[in-house]
């Protein structure tokens, strides 16, 4: 895979084959499964499944239900009668993460909770997406300059959909979350959220031993936590 | 006492044996067919949830708070069926640590199984001839409910199992639950079988269709619904809680502990429990069809439509109360259940016990 | 009441020389506030002040305490007022040494005082003497200095070692011989209303202890105004604290006080779009409380929360047109609003008569739906019992005292804008619990649309040419150094109040924010000790905390 996954995913003509030249290199095995190379350089059955796939994907989300500020507010009426976001099949909240599709962000990130959020994130099943409501979730909003306040969720977990506002109307909130249905449908949405860096560092490493190998770099004495977000972005 | 309405008819297993091999059964022949007649009825009633669960559901709920829900995704949302069955099942299945591993892998497939199980005695009627029960025991409904309190142990099993705290709250809650009112339930199902005098499904059935009384013309057929709706009432509450509905969703309780018993699933064994609860709602449904309200009868349309517009019917109540009713609160369960279902459900099997033991 | 009270209470209010009599030697200086003369005392007599306070001149309501500090001091500032009489008022002011910042601590006097004094502790640095328990209670128990202290410096990181983040799980098994469950309730739970945590220790369903672990949406929100100027940037903030739609209550809290603090005189015409559409918010307020009550007690989003939904969006609707926003309004201006009512006019009148006429249908529903409902009155009558002397040692106000008898509403005691000269009654029950505090809220819908009824009737004969929405007011505004003033208003959730104290420059000195919520959440404890779980899950639902409110 190359260094550039956004342009492999967005450009026109040679992106598929590229891709497909990138699965079958063996660069990225966990891509490449038996079924692949049998079926050869074009596997036709392979690609309309991952079409449904991502259709599926896409047509059916299960929210988390997740409420953090002011935008929760807008979130709950975006729920409710007048807009129901249901109309597109993902308005189904489930108060466990183990069984949310998507994660809203509604609200400002504290240092106090941006571990909970992360955990939280954590403890949701791949594939899982997840949508920035609000300015404060996006970059801190008005409370940018707090001492407390964690300048964007994109600081601890990654993002797929940004929704400005302070708060988004509602309608603004489906038009995101139908945007990023659209994208998922359309294959542009990453359901694994790797990072390209790990691909090619830890490309050969299987998911467990990847977390090994992670874990054991970590020296459990001097690990620090760092709060420093006067140097974010 | 009554005469059945017709001879013995032929059931499911047999009439594919003879589909298959002809008139002339062997064992293992007779083995194969009960197969396939099982596979096809549980997969009969898990269409039914599939439908129930990711559509009906949500329309339903829809129709009670003004809203339209699922619309875009194919005719009017139909295709959120297929689409939210394999993305759930396609989700990653997350074992967390500390998990009792078998009880944990367990507990889904018990819970689907229970509910499952159940609909082998039940007669679900016929249609194009061929009569879709599975097995007539003479214990039938003895067998019903045997089964489905299996359920208490699957959702005991995944609460304790999970290593969760919550779901250790739901799966104590739902035995609580399950005790108390399991015994109202059959002890109200009790009186229907003193008026029968019997424990086979097919034949409580067809003493059903006797008329009871002629009003302009119109005959209503002696459901016991209608020949004792008292019975009736307490057995629909009881179901209500057996299945564990508003207002007796405590096992699950979403806001307080958080998905109860299921807090900790995900993917497939997710969809297990969703659906073993859908498939518990109309096994819920099926015994109240079977038992009060005639099994499959009605006029026109064939036994197994009605059949199906019955369970559903009862899936609805169960969903509008879901709608309108509140929660109530664990010890006001149990107290309702011990000290008022309980005594009723007595009072009410004994008052049946003497007007049948004068009147017949 | 005792002779001495009756002794301290004039026509015009407190008689502030019989306190200091009453104080004796105690009172070191005295100072004037402009909401209440101040009373400096030693740092270790506070308690037998406030003791003597509170018994003998009947100040039974320590509405906040104020943590600041001064190049040569730190001080913590008690405001007492009477929950009999809004506008008898009187400051304790406690300094200290700034080299070792210990006072005594007044939680043995007022309840309130335990979580105040643990939020100075935490923000500013003051230790109190005796504190049951001082810990801080917004920010991390890691975080490293105070950050609203004079040397607090921002851009240092906040170095935490891997040591000190234990295991939040960790402690959850009290030893192998105990039989009661730890049990977190959040920050991400579907019945906290948002990122409230409760450490909960349960034996079996029911709760042994439960103590509320608050600061997981601490958005500096002082810090923030206090970087802003007093015309225009601090007034967009105030939406954001209480933010279930109550915008224009916060707005007139901060209006309110800065007007006190500037001299600025408001417009009659002001005054009554003031009063109006605060009382829509109050009612799109009260509406989601009853929705998100109603979501905890039937456990899914049911008819009732989405009823609640479809009226608030009716409310937003005219509220949209009159601000041009639906939740952050930013229109209230000091001395006035932003703009006039919008054009044409008696369309917008007819809306707002709409929603009127609709309203007591929409209510009865409500009613329908749940008040009579038996199942809903068997889970909610009886508990969370708040009785009326705790309500005033924690210090609560707003739906949750007035549920437990206690008849304290500011709009009426302390009038501001145009409440006084409106027909509208103060709602009280004396149940104090779920119910009669969702009864409060039911019936104050109702009283609030009586107020905007009049207003309405008063702006549509309003003469064309008076129509003054806004008084002089300079560009840039520097009241003079070392003012100091508290003044509440009734925000939705109860007795919102702000201490300001200027410094000279066009940002205020210290900014102080007295929310409601904060002290109607320190009372959950002792309302909901020894009930079930579910029970907890309502009370807190029926206190209708907002954890931006109670963070800040």
């Amino acid at each position: 895979m190359s260094n550039e996954p956004r342009d492999v995913i967005r450009g026109s003509t040679d992106a598929q084959t590229k891709t497909q030249e990138a699965r079958m290199e063996g660069v990225d095995n966990r891509f490449n499964s038996k079924l692949r190379e049998a079926f050869g350089s074009s596997p036709f059955i392979l690609t309309k499944f991952d079409k449904f796939m991502n259709w599926v994907r896409g047509s059916s989300m299960f929210m988390l239900q997740f409420g953090i500020a002011c935008c929760s507010i807008e979130m709950m009426h975006t729920y409710a009668v007048k807009h129901d976001l249901d109309r597109f099949g993902s308005g189904v909240p489930r108060a466990s993460p183990r069984q949310a599709d998507v994660m809203i962000v509604p609200g400002t990130i504290v240092t106090k909770f941006a571990p909970r959020m992360k955990r939280v994130y954590d403890q949701m099943p791949e594939p899982k997406f997840v949508v920035n409501m609000g300015s404060c979730a996006i970059s801190g909003g008005p409370f940018q300059e707090g001492y407390n306040v964690i300048k964007g969720a994109e600081e601890v977990i990654p993002v797929d959909i940004h929704v400005p506002g302070c708060p988004p109307r509602p309608e603004a909130l489906i038009y995101g979350v139908v945007k990023m249905q659209e994208r998922i449908a359309n294959g542009e949405s990453s359901p694994v959220t790797v990072k390209p860096y790990e691909l090619e560092q830890f490309s050969d490493l299987k998911q467990d031993e990847l977390v090994d190998k992670l874990a054991s770099q970590i020296d459990e004495d001097d690990l620090v936590m760092r709060y420093n977000w006067a140097d974010s972005p | 006492m009554f005469a059945p309405l017709q001879s013995d008819p032929v059931l499911l297993p047999e009439t594919i044996a003879r589909l298959l091999f002809g008139s002339e059964i062997a064992i293992w022949q007779e083995a194969v067919a009960g197969f396939l007649a099982a596979f096809l009825i549980a997969n009969i009633m898990l269409a039914n949830a599939g439908v129930a669960g990711p559509w009906a559901k949500r329309k339903i709920t829809a129709a009670f708070t003004d809203r339209i829900a699922v619309n875009r995704i194919g005719p009017a949302g139909l295709l959120i069926i297929p689409a939210a069955a394999v993305q759930l099942m396609a989700k990653e299945l997350i074992i967390p640590d500390g998990v009792d591993r078998p009880a944990y892998d367990l507990a889904p497939i018990l819970l689907a199984l229970s509910a499952l199980l159940g609909f082998a005695v039940i007669p679900m009627g016929s249609i194009f001839g061929i009569n879709l029960q599975m097995a007539d025991p003479e214990t039938g409904l003895a067998f019903v409910f045997a089964v489905a309190s299996i359920a208490t142990l699957a959702l005991t099993m995944g609460g304790y199992a999970s290593n969760n705290k919550y779901s250790l709250m739901g799966g104590l809650r739902a035995i609580a639950q399950n005790i108390a009112y399991e015994i109202p339930l059959i002890v109200t199902a009790a009186s229907v079988v003193i008026f029968t005098g019997t424990l086979q499904t097919s034949e409580i059935v067809a003493q059903q269709s006797e008329p009871l009384v002629t009003i302009a013309g119109l005959t209503i057929p002696s459901w016991f619904a209608f020949v004792n709706p008292f019975a009736f009432v307490l057995f629909m509450v009881a179901n209500l809680a057996e299945v564990g509905r508003n207002p007796f969703d405590i096992p699950e309780a979403p806001t307080e502990i958080v998905a109860g018993y299921m807090t900790e699933y995900s993917s497939i064994y997710f969809v297990l429990f969703y659906m073993g609860e859908f498939i518990h709602i109309f096994l819920g449904g099926a015994i109240v069809a079977t038992v009060f309200l005639g099994g499959p009868a009605g006029p026109v349309l064939p036994g197994f439509i009605w059949f199906i517009i019955k369970i559903w019917a009862v899936f609805l109540f169960t969903q509008w109360a879901r709608s309108a009713v509140p929660r109530v609160r664990i010890d006001q369960l149990i107290e309702i259940g011990w000290k008022g279902m309980l005594v009723l459900s007595f009072a009410n099997l004994v008052l049946t016990a003497v007007i049948v033991g004068v009147m017949l | 009441m005792s002779s001495y009270e009756e002794q301290l209470d004039t026509a015009e209010g407190v008689d502030y020389d019989a306190i200091a009599d009453l104080l004796g030697d105690r009172v070191v200086r005295r100072e004037t506030h402009l909401n209440a003369e101040g009373f400096v005392v030693r740092p270790d007599q506070v308690a037998e002040s406030l003791t003597l306070l509170r018994e003998e001149a009947g100040f039974d309501h320590l509405s906040m305490v104020t943590a600041q500090d001064y190049e040569d001091r730190y001080e913590t500032i008690y405001h007492l007022t009477k929950y009999a009489d809004r506008t008898h008022e009187v400051s304790v002011v406690v300094p200290t040494d700034p080299e070792n910042p210990v006072s005594e601590s007044a939680a043995s006097v007022y309840k309130t005082a335990n979580w105040h004094e643990r939020e100075a502790y935490d923000l500013v640095g003051v230790e109190y003497d005796g504190h049951p328990d001082l810990r801080r209670i917004l920010l991390p128990e890691t975080w490293q200095g105070h950050p609203l202290s004079s040397d607090y410096d921002q851009d240092k990181p906040q170095i935490v070692q891997f040591d000190e983040h234990k295991n939040p799980l960790e402690d959850d098994h009290r030893g192998a011989d105990s039989d009661t469950m730890f049990l977190n309730i959040g920050p991400h739970h579907p019945a906290t209303h948002g990122v409230l945590h409760l450490k909960t220790v349960l034996d079996g369903e029911q709760v042994a202890d439960v103590d509320p672990d608050i600061g997981y949406l601490h958005r500096c929100e002082e810090q923030m105004c206090q970087q802003g100027t007093y015309r225009h940037q601090i007034m967009p903030y105030p939406d954001r604290w209480d933010y279930a739609s109550a915008g224009l209550l916060n707005e007139w809290a901060y209006a309110r006080v800065a007007e006190d603090l500037n001299d600025i005189e408001v417009p009659e015409y002001a005054q009554i779009i003031r009063t109006m559409s605060a009382e829509f918010c109050r009612i799109a307020a009260h509406l989601l409380a009853v929705g998100t009550f109603a979501l905890d007690i039937y456990g899914d989003f049911t008819a009732i929360f989405m009823y609640a939904m479809r009226d608030r969006e009716k409310v937003q609707n005219i509220l949209e047109d009159l601000t041009g926003q639906r939740m952050m309004f930013n229109y209230f201006r000091l001395g006035g609003v932003v703009w006039d009512l919008p054009e044409p006019r008696e369309e917008w009148f007819e809306n707002i008569r709409d929603f009127l006429d609709d309203l007591p249908g929409t209510l009865e529903e409500y009613h329908d739906l749940i008040t009579t409902n038996e199942i809903f009155q068997t889970r909610v009558i009886g508990t969370g019992v708040l009785d009326p002397e705790d309500a005033k040692q924690f210090g609560t106000t707003g739906p949750v005292a007035r549920a437990s008898g206690i008849d304290y509403d500011i709009r009426r005691d302390d009038p501001y804008g145009y409440y006084d000269e409106l027909d509208w009654n103060v709602v009280t029950e004396e149940g104090g619990d779920n119910y009669a505090r969702f009864l409060v809220r039911m019936q104050e819908v109702e009283e609030s649309a009586k107020i905007i009824s009049q207003c309405v009737d008063l702006l549509e004969d309003w003469p064309e040419d008076e129509r003054n929405i806004q008084s002089n007011v300079p560009r840039t505004l520097k009241p003079d150094p070392d003012t100091e003033v508290y003044r509440a208003v009734e925000g939705a959730k109860g007795e919102l109040g702000i201490y300001i104290r200027s410094d000279g420059t066009d940002k205020p000195g210290r900014f102080k924010i007295r929310s409601p919520c904060f002290c109607n959440l320190s009372a959950l404890n002792a309302m909901s000790k020894g009930e079930y779980v579910p029970d907890l899950v309502a009370t807190l639902g029926s206190l209708d905390v907002i954890l931006g409110e109670v963070d800040r």
